[in-house]
């Protein structure tokens, strides 16, 4: 192991471009919030991560689902993005069903940063889901916390959220999440993919980015953060895959980090294709 | 927070040198780094190597224990000391909860991380709604996957920070040369206790290490995934490590802490074994449940 003593010191960068939201690392307008399917919307704004030179945009998106009684926040989103979600909520929420529950993938905090802050500024809201850890990160909203298990609904007036299980994971305390009206699946780090900004991706479904090369960039974001990968046999992972997407009947999947999928055929064979390729590639690292 | 202190400690693991800040974590289900069907208590470990010119921490733990954390750091370091962070884990809340609030009550000289934005990860609002602008102010050190970095300006402390060789996610070891120390995140954390009192360092006489005791802990934690995997290469990584440095204590992000070459020789062993035997030569690899207890 070598003996250099010259680590490199950065300096964040500072977003200068006019309307550009305070805290953003995108240097663009920020085409979120999107609806993906009725009264489901795509919340934050996409993360640059500089690796080897090259920039990579992905998302750790949160989730709106809004509805009759109440509304539903899935994820909170990576700390740098609390000002965009605290104003997507605002201007999406006037009027409708007020925000009661938050439902988090996982303990990791580009899935978590916003929790006590969007706590905060909802008082009603209760977290919900796996509830390890959130005790010791929010003690003064211990009491605000309810522990759901596999397959439990929450009645949301009109449509239900499940929590459901979490086939592609890193913590065991995982969930996924399932919408059962319009069967939008939230699978935390299953489909997790960068994107090409110069292409205009941001913002978009997998199956309108049409340069996109799905296998190549689930591949290299499952190199990158999902050390696991590497080593397991990610062909029964996708056969599970497949078998969840079926016994739901999904039909929009919102992952925390790719874009929104439509195509359940398609897509996902695609995605699929990288995972099982990367694990079969050598190890490259990890950011 | 009387409750609180009674449940912490600071630990003299070299005089003037190296320190662990403890804070009791109580095992009822709810901490993700322990199987869910354990009970007791274990530690979450915070470590601080010291110079005369200044210091380190090894992570920041959880919100709940700032002020604990605070005034341990308080009982150690003098007002004004430089004081440099290194969290092992960019993602995880008991690496890096507490960066934005002890940024604004210590004069922190640096944070260290592998990430050059990594001070967008860290503002949870805790400070207030503009705890951004303390991280704004914050240097950030890039350090690469495998580096030598000084702790001081006096050049005479190295120490060695290098990838996990066995990770969930992006994690980070270290080994301080001068306490022959090595500093391991979130492995060897598998010694948990009855009792907060401990004992939180591991002899002979108290050490529930077996054989299967780690592998079940392996398997029922973040490292449900190995049974099956090609373990050869983790195997070998992990030998280096062992190979590479004069290792004499074995210091975890969490639970109790080995010391004496004898007990770590013993952990790595036990380690090479578990693994060995989770190999896919000798498991075929299959989807693992959620919830599978092993």
């Amino acid at each position: 192991m070598n003996d250099a003593t010259t680590a490199a010191v950065v300096s964040k960068p500072k977003p200068t471009v006019e309307g550009h939201v305070p805290g953003s690392t995108l240097h663009r307008h920020n085409p979120l919030p999107r609806e993906i399917a009725p009264d489901v919307y795509w919340l934050g704004e996409c993360l640059e991560q500089r690796y080897k030179g090259v920039i990579y945009h992905s998302y750790n998106a949160a989730f709106l689902v809004i509805g009759n009684d109440a509304s539903l926040l899935v994820e909170t989103g990576h700390p740098k993005d609390f000002p965009h979600i605290e104003r997507q909520l605002a201007q999406l929420l006037e009027g409708r069903a007020p925000l009661k529950y938050l439902f988090i993938t996982h303990q990791e905090t580009p899935h978590s940063g916003g929790l006590g802050r969007i706590m905060s500024r909802y008082p009603e809201s209760v977290l919900c889901g796996d509830i390890s850890d959130y005790h010791l990160v929010i003690p003064q909203y211990a009491d605000r916390i309810r522990s759901m298990q596999r397959d439990e609904v929450i009645d949301l007036g009109g449509r239900g959220f499940q929590a459901v299980e979490p086939v592609i994971r890193d913590l065991r305390t995982s969930w996924w999440g399932f919408e059962t009206r319009d069967r939008v699946l939230f699978p935390g780090d299953g489909f997790a993919y960068s994107h090409y900004h110069q292409d205009g991706h941001c913002g978009l479904f997998a199956e309108e980015a049409i340069s996109l090369n799905l296998p190549d960039v689930s591949s290299t974001f499952a190199d990158l953060a999902l050390f696991w990968t590497k080593f397991a046999d990610m062909e029964r992972y996708v056969e599970r895959l497949e078998w969840l997407l079926k016994k739901l009947d999904v039909k929009t999947i919102a992952p925390t980090h790719g874009l929104p999928i439509k195509d359940m055929d398609g897509t996902v064979k695609k995605v699929a294709e990288g995972l099982i390729w990367a694990s079969k590639a050598p190890e490259a690292g990890i950011l | 927070m009387l409750d609180q202190v009674a449940r912490s400690n600071v630990v003299t693991l070299a005089e003037d040198k190296l320190y662990v800040l403890q804070n009791v974590l109580e095992l009822d289900g709810r901490i993700s780094a322990y199987p869910a069907a354990a009970r007791g208590y274990a530690m979450s470990n915070l470590y601080l190597l010291k110079q005369p010119d200044a210091a380190v921490l090894i992570d920041t733990g959880y919100a709940a224990h700032e002020p604990v954390i605070r005034a341990q750091l308080q009982s150690l370091l003098p007002q004004g000391t430089p004081l440099s962070l290194f969290p092992l884990r960019l993602n995880e809340f008991m690496s890096i909860n507490n960066i934005e609030t002890l940024a604004a009550r210590f004069n922190i000289e640096q944070c260290y991380t592998g990430n050059p934005d990594a001070a967008w990860w860290f503002d949870f609002g805790a400070v207030s709604d503009a705890g951004g602008s303390v991280l704004d102010k914050m240097k950030v050190t890039v350090v690469s996957r495998d580096e030598a970095l000084p702790v001081g300006k006096l050049g005479d402390r190295i120490i060695d920070v290098f990838q996990a060789p066995v990770r969930l996610i992006s994690t980070r070891w270290m080994y301080d040369r001068e306490t022959k120390t090595l500093i391991t995140s979130d492995m060897f954390t598998h010694v948990w206790r009855n009792k907060p009192e401990g004992p939180w360092f591991v002899s002979e006489a108290d050490d529930p290490s077996s054989f299967q005791h780690v592998r079940s802990f392996l398997l029922n934690t973040r490292y449900w995934w190995i049974e099956g995997a090609s373990t050869t290469p983790l195997r070998k990584a992990v030998n280096k490590v062992f190979e590479t440095y004069d290792i004499e204590t074995l210091a975890p992000g969490y639970g109790a802490i080995f010391r004496g070459r004898d007990q770590v020789e013993k952990q790595f062993k036990i380690f090479d074994e578990v693994l060995a035997s989770l190999d896919k030569s000798l498991h075929t690899s299959r989807y693992v449940d959620r919830d599978e207890e092993r």
